[in-house]
């Protein structure tokens, strides 16, 4: 059996872990010249892809399971979307600084030139919480509630709505200008400054605010415009982020793969290792259950709350990818899940009392 | 007892094709191809899936293995619970070819 075919067979056959190799190989590869059409001298695509399919399923052990296969996809998918998350932050380094204040004065004078913006103030790093840069000391509001108060930084000012100004016409002389200086302005988002305080109210002498949003290059633009109401004057504010850098997109790609796969081999391992008369077998199961479940249920509320948003109102740049996944909103979560799943793969290295733990037909 | 009503067309026609006698992996696959009437062809890397499985839920076993032009052969013969699976199963579906075949005698019976 070393022919150029069988060597061709047992390439692929690298798909099934190796101790299944060891102790079945030689009786696939020789199942598979005796199926092999005479003459042939390398695999069908047809073929190849059925031995890597199901030489992944063999690597998740298990093999009378009918549930391991939605497990290991469950985790797969969940460690890559969090490696890609952790992939964009890094992505986000690449990122030019945020302009300085004199810089943000300078292409707001251009935007709204008649307006005066105070309290613009250079931006300490591109993401902050509390105003300040992630550091050791904001480990606790992350953790314990203020997650999402990790964010973008900008640079912004605001200005005071003249007096007996209509902020359409503010609104209108901001959207020429920008396109002037060749920003993409996109659709202006209204929001309502308060709500109904109770009956009697009539929601259209609610006070509207305006919000435009703006792109150009790497830089993101936003401008609000608050009429003046009854208890507070009219306000105008302005202010600039960096868009999503180039890098972070294929950073994500690659990073999402390679943790999806990382992720799968780990689970096959750690479920080939329990699949007998392990010592710890069901609490490796339940350590795994709860780290996908603190893994998956702030993703799946956080999903589909920024999918509505994102389509909701225009963005010239996506919010970055933690927050899609709820994080760090949620991020005591996604730590306890990774001690759940660290110690679940711990417990799973345990010697198992089966002298061999594969079901090798020897 | 083996859940029958969950036997898939495959795992039936393995173990049928291990009734009679043990068989090496590509007897397997050729002897499912004759009882299906060319309609099922197993591929290599669904067979030992579905092997493993049923041997992983104690239907089938490992019986010898050989050597034959220097490629390893491992036969796999069925085992008693394999034997009961196979039975009910086969009476299962006879049951429910002579409903078939009750109804359409009433409906077409020239046909049926």
């Amino acid at each position: 059996m070393t022919g150029p075919l069988a060597r061709r067979y047992r390439r692929l056959l690298f798909a099934y872990p190796r101790a299944y190799r060891r102790a079945r190989g030689d009786e696939l590869v020789g199942a598979l010249l005796d199926a092999a059409a005479p003459g042939l001298r390398r695999p069908s695509a047809r073929e190849a892809a059925n031995l890597v399919r199901h030489g992944l399923r063999a690597r998740l052990g298990r093999p009378a399971s009918r549930t391991v296969v939605t497990w290991a996809v469950l985790a797969a998918v969940i460690s890559g979307l969090f490696a890609a998350a952790f992939a964009a932050r890094a992505g986000w380094q690449t990122a030019r600084p945020l302009p300085r204040a004199a810089e943000a004065r300078a292409m707001l004078a251009e935007i709204l030139p008649e307006q005066e913006f105070a309290d613009l103030e250079d931006a300490p790093a591109l993401f902050i919480i509390y105003g300040s840069p992630l550091s050791l000391r904001s480990t606790r509001d992350l953790l314990l509630g203020d997650g999402g108060e990790y964010a973008q930084a900008g640079v912004a000012g605001s200005a005071p709505l003249p007096p007996m100004t209509d902020p359409a016409v503010i609104v209108d002389q901001a959207r020429q200008n920008l396109r002037a200086h060749g920003w993409t302005v996109y659709r202006p988002i209204f929001h309502e400054v308060y709500g109904c305080a109770g009956p009697p109210c009539d929601p259209t002498t609610i006070p509207r605010s305006t919000t435009i949003v703006a792109g150009r290059g790497d830089t993101t633009f936003t401008l609000e415009v608050t009429p003046t109401d009854s208890y507070n004057p009219g306000r105008i504010s302005g202010g600039f982020q960096r868009a999503t850098p180039a890098a972070v997109y294929p950073l994500a790609v690659a990073g999402g793969l390679a943790g999806a796969v990382v992720a799968f081999l780990l689970f096959g391992w750690a479920s080939r290792r329990t699949q007998g008369r392990h010592p710890a077998r069901a609490v490796v199961k339940t350590l795994l259950g709860i780290a996908l479940f603190l893994w998956w249920a702030p993703a799946l509320l956080a999903l589909p709350t920024m999918a509505w948003h994102t389509i909701d109102e225009p963005h010239p740049s996506w919010h970055p990818m933690w927050e899609w996944l709820g994080q760090p909103v949620f991020s005591l979560f996604f730590l306890l899940g990774c001690g759940a799943a660290l110690l679940s793969l711990a417990l799973a290295a345990l010697p198992s009392r089966d002298r061999e733990p594969l079901p090798a037909h020897t | 007892m083996y859940a029958v009503a969950a036997m898939r067309e495959p795992t039936f026609l393995i173990l049928t094709a291990l009734a009679d006698g043990p068989r090496h992996g590509y007897g397997i696959v050729q002897e499912v191809r004759v009882l299906s009437g060319g309609r099922t062809s197993l591929l290599t890397g669904t067979l030992y899936t579905a092997l493993d499985r049923l041997t992983a839920e104690g239907l089938i076993e490992p019986d010898r293995e050989e050597e034959v032009d220097g490629r390893t052969r491992r036969y796999y013969r069925l085992r008693s619970a394999g034997l009961a699976a196979l039975t009910a199963e086969t009476a299962r579906l006879r049951q429910l070819a002579t409903a078939a075949e009750t109804r359409l005698r009433a409906v077409r019976p020239e046909t049926a």
